[in-house]
């Protein structure tokens, strides 16, 4: 389908933002662009506007994978078979088009069923890496993208060839394509190794000036009231910009490099601590694209030092500041990429440095006070006294009211370990990113089938199992070549991963406040939440501190409202463990009555030295046994992280609590993603 | 389905900024949708239904799944008969048949693949063609779009129905299938902010934003009463009552409509809605362009070509409090000048 775009040569200001996509459309060799940038800035607009100036190239007639006609090119089977009988044809090179809910056949390429069925041979249709090959690839919100595709794609381009091997299919074809993506660093990041795979990365923000916005607003006013007369306003300078565009790729192949520049390149890359080699060769090739942009058969320094913050924004490991801090307190990890491994998944937890810089540990003192505290926040506070969140203090701050309340600031935050459900056998719905679930949705990966009705019919199956029939049915003479019954139907069993509910239970007592151990487990709840966003669970949180429990926020997928209440719970009093845990436990009963596939992970930050009881007996072993009882649910998965100072005399209570729940057991350190890794290496006690 | 007549726009209590933001959207569906805020049982899909209802027919092809208008589609219509069924493509308009403007619900536990539409995949393989069955989507071309509790559903979902909402088209690469066709709708969602808020990403696609509350005073309330029960008892007779104020709404919207590319905005205001979204700190462009819109709307509403300033603040209330950026701890404002009042304040 046809649609006006909106034209590139239209684009009000976004010097940048254009740059980059001319040298995008000058040199695939570079290895495309991503685009990061706040909501609404014309991201996604001006990629599609760049398609209308890409160049022709000659591919072979018919072929679905464009493949090309010259003697040495990358040939699918198909054309194999015909080489070198090959017609060839001129068109424009393709922008293929990702989008988010794309499944893994029609990403890989699968068996075209109808065409199948009726020759009865596997005819194999190809998917958008074939479409995509010697073209552009663009998926929009890149980093919402299902991670097994994302595998997909990953693949294709680091071999540049897709390989099926799946649903009885065995087939191979040439895919190289250029990576196009934009996304909005909100809604999270992007696997390291995918990052890698952009050539060039740029920052992109609205702007400020009200004239320049004035005339933004204007000329889509007169885009959407007339695409064609717009169009036709702006042929002109389209043509201009596509012309210039044709001098400089004509220019490319003469342009060269002289061997002293090659190592200013080198230099500039190995100042800003990249990883791996990947960028020192985009930035000679994105240098030579602009060279040829301006005309110039000679690359100078001004061009390289024009494209390199380009090349180095998503590489560089030590920037002094994380791009644009997203408005929510997320932390960026944008300057911690580890380009250069194969196991990016495990990597990808492991890589990332010890604390975030100072600036992400601000958001929550930045904002504008609240107008006043939430209703829940006055139930917890029995002295009838509120906290005055307002003050701007230090780290840990004095008490600002009550007799004996505190409040602390969120220590700093970090990235945390993953954390998961135990993988069962239930099916389940949802999205989401944590836990790995069977999953009774059209989406995910295709694990195994089973004989069962349903609309997600597994080809491969369904004809095995009809396989042996085929000549006792072969009377009906309906022209298929294969026959099928209902009881050959199998249907797909899939896996994703899906968010959970994360019940938070913090520890308000005074002992927490000693030494700023306060700030620091906030810290971690921070961090926690954070995750908790990204990964998008649900969150609830329960605090116990003098008397009795409060539940402060019942499970919501608001991460915000938790992170509110979080910088606002005071702090002090005497430790109710066990009111914390029979609270806790309601929760999550009440939790699974509505959801009873749920799998919740209960979170305990505490130092376990409880000394008040329910009952009349001791606190700390009634606080156990009634962990005991709350861990015998089996969908319930506790973790508890240990708040106690390391030290000559400690108790290790909150060692034996997680004992008597069996769950995983933390220091707040070890839940740093990072100290994994230092333990492996040692150089942790 | 029923010839019951619907509660009759014109007959609802109050709720002022919802029917504004309700009608400024069919006037101009380029608003790209509303969001309604508020609690339960506050008329939300009573007035959707309801304005849909005096809403004038659109013509449509006889038995056409996608909707397609007849006067500018048939070459989509054409192309998606060649792609879906193979058939050489009808070289002449087939019947079209004028139908109402339909409110069609997306329901919290849809799925993708009923969003989005889907192979029938047993009909490929027993009969060995293919079958798609098209998702909401496609039934949604041309219509309005009614989501309710638009927070509560799966995230993927809305993904892909805002994609397709802000690029009017949809498209479907699944099982065996890639093909695109016009999704152009009024996109109408709810929401209880107590459940939690949307995405800002997702916030920000919706055009407007209204916030709503139930009604406090007495009077109201009885109204409400009384015209309930007076529909409740015979609803044609009610509806006949307020006959007369429908066909003039109608009249109003159309006339709008038709006046909608004439409205001319000068210069100088444009500048006022510019410094009105920088000012209150909006991420991107988005804002400006949705508040110059809202802005014309507003006018052709009035039956006016030229847009005023109180346009401008009025179409600044209904644009600007979900956009602006905002800091972990703050909520969304109620109105846009409490927000500039804070800016002021935070210079100063």
């Amino acid at each position: 389908m046809e649609r006006a775009v909106y034209p590139l040569a239209a684009m009000v200001g976004q010097q940048q933002l254009r740059q980059g996509l001319l040298l995008t459309a000058i040199n695939p060799a570079m290895g495309g662009i991503l685009l990061r940038g706040e909501k609404g800035t014309a991201k996604s607009t001006m990629v599609r506007a760049l398609a209308a100036l890409l160049p022709e190239i000659e591919v072979v007639r018919g072929c679905a994978n464009a493949c090309s006609p010259r003697p040495n090119g990358d040939r699918c089977p198909e054309c194999q078979r015909r080489f070198p009988v090959l017609e060839s044809v001129t068109r424009r090179t393709r922008l293929i088009e990702l989008p988010l809910n794309a499944t893994e056949d029609r990403v890989a390429g699968g068996i075209d069923f109808p065409r199948s069925l009726k020759t009865g041979r596997a005819v194999f249709a190809p998917g958008l890496l074939a479409r995509a090959h010697r073209g552009l690839l663009y998926v929009d919100e890149v980093n919402l993208l299902d991670d097994h595709i994302v595998d997909l794609v990953l693949d294709a381009a680091a071999s540049g060839e897709n390989r099926i091997e799946r649903e009885g299919i065995s087939y191979r074809h040439p895919a190289r394509f250029v990576l196009v993506g934009t996304m909005n660093p909100e809604e999270g990041e992007l696997r390291p190794q995918l990052l890698d795979r952009f050539g060039l990365c740029l920052e992109i923000r609205g702007c400020d000036d009200p004239e320049q916005r004035v005339a933004l607003m204007e000329r889509r006013e007169a885009f959407d009231r007339d695409p064609a007369a717009f169009l036709a306003g702006y042929r002109q300078e389209s043509d201009q910009l596509a012309g210039q565009l044709a001098r400089a790729r004509a220019l490319l192949a003469g342009v060269r490099v002289t061997a002293r520049l090659r190592g200013f390149i080198g230099e500039l890359c190995r100042e800003n601590n990249v990883a791996g080699h990947r960028a020192d060769l985009v930035m000679e090739q994105a240098a030579r694209a602009f060279a040829a942009l301006e005309g110039a058969t000679e690359v100078s320094i001004d061009h390289v030092r024009a494209v390199a913050p380009m090349v180095l924004l998503h590489r560089q490991r030590d920037a002094q500041q994380p791009p644009a801090p997203p408005p929510d307190g997320q932390r960026s990890d944008q300057q911690s990429e580890d380009t250069s491994s194969e196991n990016d998944r495990e990597q990808r937890d492991k890589s990332q440095p010890e604390d975030a810089p100072a600036p992400q540990t601000q958001p929550p003192q930045d904002a504008s006070p609240p107008p006043s505290p939430p209703a829940d926040q006055t139930e917890s506070n029995d002295a009838g006294q509120k906290p005055e969140p307002e003050q701007p203090q230090e780290t840990p701050s004095p008490p600002t009211a009550g007799r004996d309340d505190q409040l602390f600031q969120i220590g700093s935050t970090f990235r945390v370990k993953p954390l998961h459900a135990i993988k069962d056998r239930m099916v389940r719905r949802g999205s989401g990113r944590r836990s790995r679930s069977r999953i009774a949705q059209k989406k995910g990966r295709y694990v195994k089938s089973a004989q069962r009705p349903g609309e997600d019919l597994a080809l491969d199956a369904t004809l095995r199992a009809a396989a042996p029939f085929q000549r006792q049915r072969a009377e009906s003479g309906d022209g298929l070549a294969v026959r099928l019954c209902e009881q050959d139907l199998h249907t797909k069993i899939r896996e994703k991963r899906i968010g959970n509910l994360l019940l938070f239970v913090v520890d308000a007592s005074g002992s927490m406040g000693a030494r700023g151990r306060m700030a620091a487990s906030k810290g971690a709840v921070m961090s926690l939440l954070l995750d908790a966003y990204q990964k998008r669970d649900r969150v609830a949180m329960v605090t116990f501190r003098r008397h009795g429990a409060t539940v402060n926020l019942p499970p919501t997928n608001s991460v915000d409202l938790a992170g509110r209440l979080l910088a606002e719970m005071p702090v002090g009093g005497r430790t109710p463990l066990s009111a914390g845990l029979v609270k806790s436990h309601e929760q999550v009963r009440n939790y699974l009555v509505k959801n009873p596939t749920a799998q919740p992970i209960v979170i305990f930050i505490t130092d376990g030295k409880s000394n008040v009881a329910l009952g009349e007996g001791q606190p700390v072993e009634e606080s156990l046994r009634l962990a005991d009882a709350l861990a015998r649910d089996r969908r319930i998965r506790t973790v508890v992280v240990d708040t106690e100072e390391a030290g000559l005399v400690t108790f290790g209570l909150a060692r034996r609590l997680a004992g008597a729940m069996a769950a995983q057991y933390f220091k707040i350190d070890d839940l740093k993603a990072q100290a994994l890794v230092d333990i492996v290496r040692g150089q942790h006690p | 389905m029923n010839n019951r007549p619907i509660y009759p726009f014109t007959a609802i209590v109050g709720q002022n900024a919802m029917k504004l933001a309700l009608m400024l959207n069919v006037v101009n569906p380029g608003l790209s949708g509303v969001l309604i805020r508020g609690e339960k049982g506050t008329a939300k899909s009573t007035a959707v239904r309801a304005l849909a209802d005096i809403l004038p027919e659109i013509p449509m092809f006889g038995d056409d799944p996608y909707q397609l208008d007849p006067d500018g589609e048939f070459g989509i219509y054409q192309e998606i008969r060649r792609t879906l069924q193979g058939e050489s493509a009808p070289k002449t308009l087939p019947e079209t048949v004028l139908r109402k403007v339909r409110v069609v619900e997306l329901p919290v536990g849809a799925t993708e693949d009923r969003v989005v539409g889907t192979l029938d995949l047993e009909h490929a393989l027993k009969k060995g063609e293919k079958r798609v069955e098209p998702g909401i989507l496609a039934q949604a071309h041309r219509n309005i779009l009614y989501v309710d509790e638009v927070n509560l559903l799966d995230d993927h979902v809305v993904d892909v129905l805002l994609d397709s909402a802000a690029m009017g088209v949809n498209t479907i690469e699944r099982e065996g299938v890639s093909f695109s066709h016009p999704a152009r709708f009024t996109l109408v969602g709810t929401m209880n902010p107590e459940e939690g808020e949307l995405r800002p990403q997702l916030l920000d696609r919706f055009g407007l934003c209204v916030t709503i509350e139930g009604i406090r005073t007495a009077e109201d309330r009885v109204a409400i009463m009384e015209r309930r029960a007076a529909f409740d008892l015979d609803a044609a007779v009610f509806a006949a009552r307020w006959q007369a104020e429908s066909a003039a709404l109608a009249d109003r919207l159309l006339t709008a409509r038709a006046l909608y590319p004439e409205v001319k905005v000068e210069r100088p205001l444009l500048f006022e809605i510019a410094r009105t979204c920088l000012e209150v700190g909006v991420d991107g462009h988005r804002g400006d362009i949705i508040m110059l819109k809202a802005a014309k709307t507003l006018a052709a509403l009035d039956g006016r070509t030229e847009v005023a300033t109180a346009d401008i603040h009025t179409a600044a209330d209904l644009v600007l409090p979900h956009r602006v950026r905002r800091q972990p701890l703050m909520e969304i404002a109620d109105s846009v000048q409490a927000l500039r009042a804070d800016a002021a304040a935070r210079l100063h």
